[in-house]
């Protein structure tokens, strides 16, 4: 009974994973400059690594094919998917802020930009 | 084939056609940020394909991998932005 509900809030966390991950790849080719595309980036971080990452990992401690391993399996999953919550924003930020100190992505559309107003592209 | 393994299955297209998406921006993005960001996206997707294809083939040691993919592209994102930042690499 327990095994089959977690069983199955796993696959739905894999499958929301999926469909998250296929919205922001699309957001990846719609949005106009590199900081709207950094909202993309982190859909697909976040909802799309982190939550299929914790869905598989539930279902590694219950799933009885894995064998003797699949505790391993599942530690080490929600061990990554630690990881990747706390290191993906930082790296982002770190991109962002050096991106636009050295002035490489204009902000197009920008309504006002107090870090650099020639960083400011058409309105 | 179990319940797993069909559903699993079945959402596999969706991850391989967002890696694809990610791939096309990797390669003509208009800067290199764009570069760097559409890579960590591909880089985290990967991680968690390859934990899921370890559910679906039945072999715990997938996961062995992904975990040193999630830290090398945390050190890509940083390397690229001390360079942009300091016109240096590394130290």
């Amino acid at each position: 009974m327990i095994t089959e509900i977690i069983i199955y809030l796993g696959l739905a966390l894999i499958g929301l994973g999926a469909v998250a991950d296929l919205i922001a790849s699309i957001g990846m080719h719609r949005f106009k400059n590199f900081y709207l595309r950094l909202h993309a980036t982190t859909v697909g971080t976040i909802w799309g690594a982190v939550f299929p990452i914790i869905g598989a990992s539930i279902i590694a401690f219950v799933y009885e094919p894995l064998g003797q391993y699949r505790y391993l399996m599942g530690g080490a999953g929600l061990i990554t998917a630690l990881i990747i919550m706390l290191l993906a924003p930082a790296g982002s930020h770190a991109l962002a802020r050096a991106i636009h100190k050295a002035g490489i992505a204009k902000v197009v559309p920008c309504v006002h930009d107090e870090l650099n107003p020639e960083m400011c592209g058409e309105k | 084939m179990d319940l797993v393994q069909s559903v699993i299955l079945v959402f596999l297209p969706l991850y391989l056609t967002a890696i694809i998406l990610y791939l096309i921006r990797a390669i003509k993005g208009p800067t290199i940020g764009d570069q760097v960001l559409a890579i960590d996206s591909m880089t985290y997707d990967l991680a968690a394909l390859l934990i899921i294809l370890g559910l679906f083939f039945k072999e715990p040691i997938l996961i062995v991998t992904a975990i040193p993919l999630a830290l090398w592209i945390y050190s890509l994102d940083i390397y690229i932005a001390k360079y942009l930042d300091r016109g240096e690499m590394g130290g």
